[in-house]
């Protein structure tokens, strides 16, 4: 299986591969982990005319925090992210979905940018990223400007990233004391899969013992971009913890969800696995507080 | 155009001019005759092209030969040494881990990486770190006892 030709370009500074996507624009295709990219090359889904990778550039593999602020460079494998302590200590779901996200092998190649730039329904890293309020810091040679995530996918593939941008970092701030989080993936088999249903939840209550001050739910697969639940954090607002609770929750997120029938599965399997998720992830999420 | 790369196979160093589309599985097969690397899926899935790159079990067909300029890749003809073949070679033919021989280079180098960073692994760490590797003839049972065996000196 070959691949199409193409010019290949190795900027070494994100500055450098700023001005090399603004002269090329849509004749060029950035290249990250290559785990979907190069996929997409073989099948000739894709055949860009040069191909720019963000290989060599440090800053973009940086993974660390400051002033309660934690910063993902754009290529940073998801198998660095699933290892991390920083990332396993405040942020469970983020560590959930990148030690979900294909196989250990594609774990050493995919990154966090290219699973945010490639858009699919049924990603790892968007749902975690989500449900922290995480912000995408856009770069071009004209440039920054930073973007909730949740405002980042527009559909299937499809993302706000204009052909001569690049993505450089997520920025995520440090959750506040009492908050818990969960990652939940389903699919038919452990490994190598794309997701049936995932659900990614956070919560923080008032003190050890008191009612939910802040929630997100987040499921994935179940429309054409990963979709925030807002009747489910109705719900759980102000209310005590409770496995009452928890399953209405999961319900007010199954009527949220927009599932289709497909090979995967049918509609209404997805839509009852939204809710069970849903409950599970916010049980394992409660019991991180 | 061809883009001048050196990097290092089975610890000796190579100097090598290469097309940017050709990917690093190729360049090991057809370039340096390296056919100990297998080529199933070409897509990511399959684990049978895996290769040690810089410490790390990756798909080398979803790694362009001029991204591993400046890396160091082991192969599965770089497992034995002067000593002999790799003690998860020899269990591996010890337990009969190997019926078609497909997955096995793959399987020897995820299992290496894995022994690398946590000699003493539990069978769900075993059974994960060879999760990209596919079997189709043994079940997986007598790899995952091979690996088992080297980790615990038997």
């Amino acid at each position: 299986m070959l691949l199409p030709k193409f010019e290949f370009h190795e900027p070494a500074t994100v500055e450098e591969a700023c001005r090399i996507l603004g002269e090329l624009g849509e004749k060029a295709k950035t290249l990250a982990g290559g785990t979907d990219l190069f996929v997409n090359m073989k099948k000739k889904v894709l055949a860009p005319e040069h191909v720019v990778s963000l290989d060599r550039i440090e800053s973009l593999s940086e993974l660390g925090s400051s002033n309660g602020m934690l910063r993902i460079g754009a290529c940073v494998k998801a198998a660095e992210i699933a290892e991390s302590h920083a990332v396993g200590g405040d942020f469970p779901a983020l560590q959930g979905g990148a030690s979900k996200l294909g196989s250990p092998l594609i774990r050493n190649l995919a990154t966090i940018g290219g699973n945010l730039v490639s858009a699919r329904p049924a990603a790892d890293f968007p749902p975690p990223l989500m449900v922290y309020g995480a912000k995408a810091v856009l770069k071009s040679s004209t440039g920054e400007r930073t973007v909730a995530v949740s405002d980042f996918i527009e559909g299937p593939g499809r993302t706000i990233i204009s052909p001569e941008e690049i993505l450089d970092s997520l920025l995520i701030e440090k959750p506040a004391a009492h908050s818990g989080s969960a990652y939940i993936k389903l699919g038919i088999r452990e490994a190598l899969e794309i997701s049936l249903v995932n659900v990614a939840v956070f919560m923080t209550t008032e003190g050890p013992d008191g009612s939910i001050k802040a929630a997100r739910v987040v499921m994935g697969s179940v429309g054409p971009t990963p979709l925030m639940s807002p009747s489910a954090e109705k719900v759980l607002l102000g209310e005590k913890p409770s496995g009452a609770l928890y399953l209405a929750a999961g319900e007010a997120a199954a009527m949220d969800s927009r599932p289709i029938d497909d090979f995967r599965a049918s509609a209404d399997y997805k839509r009852a696995m939204v809710k069970e998720l849903t409950r599970r992830a916010l049980a394992q999420a409660y019991n991180e507080i | 155009m061809k883009k001048m790369i050196c990097l290092t196979i089975n610890g000796k160093e190579y100097e090598l001019a290469v097309v940017p589309n050709m990917t690093l599985a190729d360049l090991l097969r057809e370039e340096l005759l390296l056919t100990g690397t297998k080529k199933g899926c070409e897509l990511g899935d399959c684990g049978t092209c895996t290769v040690i790159m810089n410490g790390k079990a990756v798909n080398s067909c979803l790694v362009l030969a001029v991204q591993a300029a400046g890396k160091e890749i082991t192969t599965v003809e770089g497992l034995e040494t002067e000593k002999g073949l790799h003690p998860l070679q020899e269990k591996f033919i010890e337990n009969g881990a190997i019926q078609c021989g497909f997955c096995t280079s793959g399987m020897l180098l995820s299992a290496k990486t894995l022994l690398d960073k946590n000699p003493k692994p539990d069978e769900l760490e075993i059974r994960t770190a060879i999760s990209g590797n596919l079997c189709r003839c043994t079940g997986y049972q007598k790899i995952v006892e091979s690996i088992k065996d080297v980790s615990e000196g038997r």
